[in-house]
């Protein structure tokens, strides 16, 4: 059985919990109290991450920690279609690692923002927002010549991929962090895609969009 | 009147939201599945909340925060889920804009409509079609200042795009060769400018406007004359793209060094009167609206369709289950329930069964009026209104008792909500709107030719037992309603879970007694003599109430009984309605007291 270290209000435990639905995997959600507890700084908890972070995977034993690198996991494990994290082409797996680094970038800024404004997180709330926009600024431009191209996801392939799933929560919760998506239609559009993918689960602050066409 | 694009055509995809702005004010911009694009303020009657966060569903835009919905093109209120007991006689609207498509955009204006524009003004270089829209470009500077900077901008003509110089290159020393171009300003106004590109013979024109989203945020929206040389089109927007962007780091760099000015504060007016009260009381059955007879169709043997359009202003917003009166020419007044479906707003369609032997309304309307001709109605009331919370949907339906359960399926069809419509008639060219019905498709079982006794045994089969929150509708011949309500209750259905709309009261109306009947607001004591009803008498005494059918079917003349006796002689009023003894219908109901106290 999988087990998902997890946090309900988490973004980053959300990507997991979003691709195990889609891929509509059994899995067990241990509770860290991650406020106010802070239980993902526990003795007990840096025994199994000593970077205290959520979320960890317990696959049977196998644990494997980090946000991306599960969803890493989690593809090449349990979808056998391959197209999740197209390893067997060079370029699309590339574009694949581009945007999942990308995410790196939004976690620390847009997500950061709604740590400090939800979970009073100390950062420089300017300076995480303002970063939080030059990305948005980016995606959206980029998912505008997607869409312009024929494709309606990060990487350019009519399959998403897990580089979609690393990005939508750190995107559609950031205006709990006072990051507004106005100025980004592109990438407004792309959450709706995002939300009409077969599996799809929501979570706290996030729904589900009005149904694909027929 | 001053318009401004708010967004492109393109932007507004399947079913979902768009947030616009103009010079501070919030929008919301949405396309229904007939193509009508909305543009409203971007806020919930209820709490306020962001319609931009709400569903789509292509006919109606619903809050996502306690879940109102508002219709396609009116904004009208059609349901609010935890009153639907008080969905009747609202009218409550959101407030609306002008909104128009040119150019590959949509516009908007935040100035009041004037009749006299319909849309942006006309640029004659683009009227030719084969237009591209360029991708919008935000900038977080005034939008003046934008828009000085854009008499600056240089580009090329589409057939010189070519792509950036490649790798091999010495792509050190690239730079836009911007100096060299040959641009030249056509025309330029205030927010708008129009831009020549030559290179030769090679010639392009582009349409610039700034969207002024708020004193210090701008979009800059391009459409280019013509579509760009094959296989070269994204190269083009990619040209624009990267050209304007450049220019937006200028601006917003030299933006920055001063002073940010003030958001623009807008007010959020309130709502009209009009719009979000209650309807305004008057005297008497009142027929505000003047509709057209734009189609009179058969739609079964012995009934005829009307569809009715509207003569100046657009339509009230209505909601599933719906009636209107429709004044006749010989005097009558009668109602009809609305078939439309959800969204439905450019006319209102009715269904209307000759009955040779009644008092007369149904023989006018299919041997007097005719296609063209003018009708007095009044707005949509409803008093047979539809739950959406509940987990089985039953409606039943005898003959033309289907018109409300059809504006019903379909509202329920495109909230994706799942539901059972059984229809009851004699053989299948007694069945209304037969095409409308096959087009619910599975969702409808026809039951043809039964008797009253077999149509009792199927309608029990079909009920079964209750189920939790289950909800069942029906409308149709009296015998019917009555069978139908008896066998419910037998069932173990709960009276709140069994609703049902009489189109004629079959009881045999007594008003031989007299009785008094006093006022308790009103401080005023009237006495009702027989043949007179308390109806009546308060509008003798000008005392306003509402009534529509008054016949004791529709419940419009509800009133409140704080003492004494009533003598029920509706057909609205449930059973356990009637024995709270609490209320009463002034158009039929009498006193079986000497004296009755109302809360009016």
């Amino acid at each position: 059985m999988i087990k998902l270290y997890n946090y309900e209000l988490s973004a980053n435990c959300y990507k997991q919990r979003l691709f195990l639905s889609i891929l509509g995997l059994d899995y067990e959600a241990i509770t860290i109290e991650f406020f106010p507890g802070m239980e993902h700084k526990s003795e007990a908890f840096l025994e199994i991450n000593p970077l205290g972070h959520i979320p960890v995977l317990d696959d049977d034993g196998f644990m494997v920690r980090d946000a991306h690198a599960i969803l890493i996991y989690l593809a090449a494990r349990y979808d056998p279609s391959g197209r999740w994290y197209p390893t067997s082409d060079p370029e699309l797996l590339a574009k694949t690692a581009q945007w999942l680094l990308f995410c790196e970038g939004t976690t620390s800024t847009a997500s950061a923002a709604r740590l400090h404004d939800s979970l009073h997180y100390d950062f420089d709330i300017d300076a995480v927002r303002a970063g939080a926009h030059r990305l948005f600024r980016v995606a959206d431009e980029h998912l505008w010549f997607a869409e312009q191209e024929g494709y309606d996801w990060l990487v350019p392939t009519d399959h998403p991929t897990i580089a979609d799933l690393a990005l939508f929560p750190d995107v559609i919760l950031s205006e709990e962090g006072g990051v507004s998506r106005q100025d980004y239609p592109a990438l407004h559009r792309w959450t709706d895609r995002v939300k009409r993918i077969d599996g799809f689960t929501p979570m706290p602050g996030v729904f589900f969009a009005a149904p694909a066409q027929a | 009147m001053t318009w401004h694009p708010v967004a492109s055509s393109a932007d507004l995809t399947y079913r979902t939201t768009y947030h616009a702005q103009i010079l501070g004010r919030e929008l919301v911009a949405w396309r229904a599945d007939d193509d009508a694009v909305n543009l409203w303020e971007n806020r919930c009657l209820h709490r306020g909340s962001r319609l931009t966060l709400g569903i789509n569903d292509g006919a109606e835009l619903m809050c996502r925060y306690h879940g109102w919905r508002y219709a396609n093109r009116t904004a009208s209120c059609t349901y609010i889920p935890a009153h639907p007991a008080d969905a009747p006689a609202r009218s409550v609207c959101n407030r609306t804009y002008p909104v128009a498509e040119r150019y590959g955009l949509v516009w908007g204006s935040v100035e009041p409509q004037d009749s006299g524009q319909a849309g942006p003004p006309a640029v004659d270089l683009l009227e030719a079609g084969a237009l591209t829209p360029l991708r919008p470009i935000v900038v977080n500077a005034p939008p003046s200042k934008v828009a000085d900077a854009l008499a600056g901008y240089r580009f090329q003509p589409s057939a010189a795009v070519t792509q950036r110089p490649a790798a091999e290159a010495d792509w050190r020393s690239y730079r836009s060769p911007e100096g060299g171009w040959d641009v030249a300003t056509v025309e330029r106004d205030d927010l708008r400018i129009i831009l020549r590109a030559t290179d030769g013979d090679d010639e392009t024109h582009v349409v610039l406007w700034v969207q002024p989203v708020d004193a210090h945020r701008s979009v800059i929206r391009g459409v280019l004359d013509a579509r760009p040389p094959d296989g070269s089109r994204l190269a083009v927007l990619r040209h624009h793209n990267h050209l304007l962007s450049r220019l937006r780091d200028r601006v917003e760099d030299q933006a920055a060094l001063e002073p940010m000015p003030e958001p623009i504060q807008v007010e959020i007016a309130p709502v009209s009167v009009e719009l979000s009260g209650m309807p305004e009381l008057g005297a008497g059955r009142r027929a505000p609206l003047r509709v057209r007879v734009a189609r009179k169709w058969s739609v079964a043997a012995d009934v005829a369709g009307f569809e009715l359009e509207s003569i100046d202003s657009p339509l009230p917003g209505f909601q599933a289950g719906a009636h209107i009166d429709v004044h006749l020419p010989n005097g009558l007044v009668r109602q009809y329930s609305l078939t439309n479906g959800p969204g439905e707003s450019g006319c209102y369609r009715i269904g209307v069964k000759l009955e040779p032997e009644s008092g007369g309304g149904s023989v006018c309307l299919h041997e007097t009026v005719r296609e063209g001709d003018v009708l007095a109605i009044s707005e949509p009331r409803n008093n047979f209104t539809l739950s959406r919370a509940s987990e089985r949907t039953v409606l039943l339906a005898g003959g033309i008792g289907i018109t409300p359960l059809l504006s019903m399926a379909q509202t329920l069809r495109q909230s994706g909500l799942a539901f059972e419509m059984h229809v009851f008639v004699r053989d299948r060219r007694f069945l209304p709107f037969d095409e409308l019905v096959s087009s619910l498709g599975d969702a409808v079982v026809e039951h043809l030719g039964l008797s009253p006794q077999q149509t009792a045994t199927e309608i029990e089969r079909i009920l079964g037992e209750h189920t939790l929150s289950a909800q069942m509708y029906v409308c149709g011949p009296a015998p019917m309603i009555e069978a139908t309500t008896r066998i419910a209750d037998e069932l173990g259905w709960p009276e709140e879970s069994v609703h049902f709309e009489y189109f004629a009261n079959p009881t045999e109306i007594d008003d031989s007694t007299a009785f008094d009947v006093a006022l308790a607001r009103s401080g005023l004591t009237l006495r009702v003599e027989p043949a007179q009803t308390v109806l009546e008498a308060l509008r003798a005494h000008d005392i306003d109430m509402p009534s529509s059918c008054e016949q004791g079917a529709c419940g419009t003349c509800l009133a409140s009984v704080l003492e004494g006796d009533i003598l029920h002689q509706d057909v609205y009023l449930s059973r356990s309605e009637r024995a709270a003894g609490d209320r009463m219908l002034t158009c039929v109901s009498r006193a079986t007291s000497d004296r009755l106290v109302l809360d009016l």
